[in-house]
C-alpha cells in the first residue's frame, strides 16, 4: 500500500484530496508550508486514497507518512 | 583527403544531457500555471500596442507617402532576427507614454547589429524626458558586444515646453553624442539613415555617426529656420508683440537649413541621398555588408542546434506562485543547445549551477539559482536551519566568484539565470564572509572583459539581484530581461512593512491604541510593492530592458551570443579554455 512520505519538514498547510477520491499520476495531494516556501507533494501512482494520517495545521518531520493510496 | 572537425570536439560534441520530458499529469496540472502566465503577457500585449499606437496614427503618416518607424525597422531587419528592448520604458511617466525611440537588437544582412531609431509619430521624433537614458542604454549596449549601431534618425529637436527634463545633467540628451564619439573612436561604426527634420538636437543626431545617409527630404543643421525671433525688450508677449509672431509667421518662406542641396551637393557630408525611404535602408544594408564580421564557423564549437526539449514547456515549468520550487535545471533544459550543460562544481555550493552550454554552436557559460530546500546545508549553519533555494550561502559565492574568473581566462560570455530572494542573513551568515564574498563576485566579474545578459526568471531582490550581474553591472551587462512573473525589489513587501513599522506596532501596543491606523499603513505599503513590482512596470522603470515571453528568451540568449562572438576584441583559443578541461576533472 503505497504512503505519500514528507520530503521535509514542515507545517501541513492545504490538503486537496479527502478518503475515496481516486488519484492519478503526478496529481497535487498536499501542501507543506516550510521556510516561507510551499512544498506541494505530488501523488507518484494512481489509486484511491485510503486514509490521510494528518490534518491542516499539523506540523510534520521528514519522512513522516502524509496520505495511504491504495 | 582533406579532414575537418570543430575544436575540442571531445568535450564540445556532445555534453551531458540535462532535463526530462514532462509526464501527462505534470502537464495535466500545470494549466492553471499556464493560464497565470497568459494573463500576464496579455498585460504586457496591450502595453506594447499602447506604445505602438503613441502619437499620431500610422495610417497619417502612411497618407502622406511616409514609413513610420516601425515600418522602416520591418524594412530594414532581417526577417525573424528583430529582438525589441525598451519597448516600455517610460520612467518619468510622460504624457507621451514612451520615449519617442524604438530599439532592439537584430540582424541586418546577416549581421547583427544594436538598431535604434526616433519614433517619427511621437512629435517628430522629438528630446522627450526619459530618451536620453535609453539612448545610453543602447550605445551600452553596441559598446559591449562591439557590434555597428544602427540609427534611423527623424529628430525634431527638443520638446521645447519641458527642455528642463531633457537639457539639464551629465546624462542628458547631449550625452548620447559623447557616446557616439566614445563608440567611434572605439573602432565601433554607427550608421546613420536620416530623415525628416533634423534641427539643432536632432542635427547633432543627424551628424555624430560615421556614415550618414539621407532621404532627399532630409535636413540637418545646427538650428532650424522656422524659428522666428521671439525676444523682444518687453521681456513678455503682449497683443502687439503677438500679432508681430502672426505675421511673421505667416509671411515667413524659408526652407530649412541643411537640406540634400547642401551637405549632399555641397559639404558631402551624406555618404548617399535616396528619393525614397526605402533607398536609405536599402543603403544602410550595403554598408552592413561591408562591417567586420568573423564567420561563425571561427568560434563555434559543433554544429547549432535546437533544445531537444520544448520551450512551450517554460510555461509549465516557471511556477507563477513565487513561493514555489522548481527544478531550475528543467528550465535550462528548454534554453541550451540539444538540452545539454556540462555543470562546474555541482557538489558544491548547492544553491547555484555553473557550467558551460552551446548556443546556436557557440560557447556560453550560464550561472543560475537553484530552488527548493537542501537540508544539511549550508555548514556554517550547524543545523541551525536549512539552505533554501533562491538564497546565497557561502560555498555558493565562493563557486560563482570563481566560476566567473575562469569564465574571463576563457572568454566566455555569460547568461545570469536569476531567482533570487537574497543572500542568507545573520551573525552565522556575517561569520561566514557573505558580505564580502558578494562584493567579491562583484569584483570578479568587473575584472573581466566579458559581456554578459541577465534574466531574471522570477524573483530578483536585494542584493543578490545585483551581484548576480543585474543592470548595476554596467561595464558587463548588455541587457537585462524579465520574464511573465518576474518581480524586481530590495525585499518583498511583506518584509519591507514589517521593517518600517514593527517598532511602531510594539509603540502603539504598548500604549493601548488601535493597531489599525498602522495596519492600514503597512498593508498599503505591501499594495505598493506589489504594483511596483510587476513586470510591466519592471519594463517601465528599467528594472529591466525588456519583458520577454519565456518561449522568446532563447531568441534574445541568441541574439546576444550571436553578437558577442561576430566581433571580439579577446579571443582564446577553444583548445588552450581551462574550463571544460576542470569541469571533466
Amino acid at each position: 500500500m503505497p504512503e505519500l512520505l514528507a520530503p521535509i519538514a514542515g507545517n501541513v498547510w492545504k490538503i486537496l484530496v479527502a478518503v475515496g477520491d481516486k488519484v492519478e499520476l503526478d496529481d497535487e495531494l498536499v501542501i507543506l508550508e516550510a521556510l516561507k516556501m510551499e512544498t506541494p507533494i505530488y501523488c507518484d501512482d494512481a489509486g484511491t486514497v485510503t486514509e490521510i494520517k494528518v490534518k491542516e495545521g499539523d506540523a510534520v518531520n521528514e519522512d513522516d507518512v502524509l496520505i495511504v493510496i491504495d | 583527403m582533406s579532414r575537418k572537425q570543430t575544436p575540442l570536439r571531445p568535450y564540445f560534441e556532445k555534453m551531458p544531457d540535462i532535463g526530462k520530458e514532462l509526464r501527462a499529469g505534470e502537464v495535466r496540472r500545470s494549466q492553471a500555471n499556464v493560464e497565470l502566465v497568459r494573463e500576464q503577457e496579455e498585460i504586457i500585449a496591450q502595453e506594447l500596442l499602447r506604445v505602438k499606437n503613441a502619437g499620431i496614427p500610422a495610417e497619417k503618416v502612411h497618407s502622406r507617402g511616409g514609413m513610420t518607424i516601425y515600418d522602416r525597422l520591418d524594412y530594414l531587419v532581417d526577417a525573424g532576427t528583430w529582438n525589441p528592448l525598451h519597448s516600455l520604458y517610460n520612467p518619468t511617466d510622460n504624457e507621451e507614454g514612451c520615449t519617442g525611440v524604438v530599439n532592439g537588437i537584430g540582424k541586418i544582412e546577416g549581421k547583427w547589429a544594436v538598431i535604434i531609431g526616433f519614433d517619427n509619430k511621437v512629435m517628430a521624433g522629438a528630446w522627450i524626458a526619459g530618451q536620453a537614458e535609453n539612448i545610453l542604454m543602447v550605445t551600452d549596449m553596441a559598446k559591449r558586444l562591439n557590434v555597428p549601431l544602427v540609427w534611423l534618425t527623424n529628430c525634431s529637436g527638443v520638446k521645447l515646453m519641458e527642455q528642463e527634463t531633457v537639457y539639464a545633467g551629465r546624462r542628458s540628451s547631449g550625452a548620447p553624442f559623447y557616446r557616439h564619439a566614445d563608440l567611434n573612436h572605439l573602432g565601433i561604426p554607427i550608421l546613420n539613415g536620416i530623415y525628416g527634420t533634423n534641427p539643432a538636437g536632432g542635427g547633432y543626431q543627424g551628424i555624430s555617426p560615421t556614415i550618414l545617409l539621407a532621404h532627399d527630404g532630409a535636413n540637418i543643421a545646427v538650428g532650424g529656420a522656422g524659428i522666428v525671433g521671439g525676444m523682444n525688450p518687453k521681456g513678455y508677449i503682449d497683443e502687439e508683440a503677438a500679432q508681430a509672431l502672426i505675421e511673421g509667421t505667416k509671411n515667413f518662406k524659408g526652407k530649412a537649413p541643411g537640406r540634400v542641396e547642401t551637405h549632399f551637393d555641397q559639404t558631402a557630408y551624406f555618404r548617399e541621398a535616396h528619393d525614397t525611404e526605402q533607398g536609405v535602408l536599402d543603403g544602410i544594408k550595403d554598408y552592413m555588408k561591408m562591417m567586420p564580421a568573423y564567420d561563425p564557423t571561427m568560434f563555434r564549437v559543433a554544429a547549432p542546434a535546437e533544445p531537444k526539449l520544448p520551450a512551450s514547456d517554460l510555461n509549465l515549468l516557471l511556477p507563477a506562485n513565487q513561493k514555489r520550487p522548481y527544478d531550475a535545471i528543467q528550465i535550462l533544459a528548454r534554453l541550451t543547445d540539444n538540452s545539454e550543460f556540462m555543470e562546474y562544481r555541482p557538489d558544491y555550493g548547492r544553491e547555484v549551477f555553473c557550467g558551460i552550454a552551446k548556443i546556436d554552436g557557440f560557447p556560453v557559460a550560464f550561472v543560475g539559482n537553484q530552488q527548493g530546500v537542501f537540508p544539511g546545508y549550508p555548514d556554517y549553519a550547524n543545523g541551525e536551519y536549512p539552505g533554501v533555494g533562491g538564497k546565497h550561502y557561502r560555498q555558493g559565492l565562493i563557486k560563482q566568484g570563481e566560476f566567473v574568473t575562469l569564465c574571463g581566462r576563457d572568454n566566455l560570455p555569460i547568461v545570469w539565470l536569476q531567482d533570487t530572494t537574497g543572500i542568507d542573513v545573520g551573525d552565522l551568515a556575517e561569520e561566514a564572509e557573505l558580505l564580502a564574498l558578494g562584493q567579491s563576485l562583484v569584483y570578479s566579474i568587473e575584472q573581466t572583459e566579458l559581456s554578459m545578459m541577465c534574466i531574471v526568471l522570477r524573483k530578483g531582490t536585494a542584493a543578490a539581484h545585483y551581484i548576480m550581474c543585474g543592470p548595476q553591472a554596467n561595464n558587463n551587462n548588455a541587457f537585462t530581461l524579465g520574464t511573465p512573473l518576474t518581480e524586481i525589489y530590495v525585499m518583498h513587501g511583506e518584509t519591507a512593512a514589517a521593517a518600517s513599522y514593527a517598532r511602531r506596532l510594539v509603540k502603539e501596543d504598548a500604549a493601548g491604541n488601535d493597531l489599525t491606523p498602522t495596519l492600514d499603513k503597512m498593508n498599503q505599503m505591501i499594495k505598493d510593492y506589489q504594483e511596483k513590482s510587476q513586470p510591466a512596470y519592471c519594463a517601465k522603470t528599467g528594472f529591466v530592458d525588456e519583458i520577454v515571453s519565456l518561449p522568446k528568451l532563447r531568441s534574445y540568449i541568441k541574439a546576444f551570443t550571436g553578437a558577442n562572438y561576430q566581433n571580439p576584441k579577446s579571443i582564446t583559443p577553444v583548445h588552450q579554455m581551462l574550463l571544460p578541461r576542470i569541469i571533466k576533472g
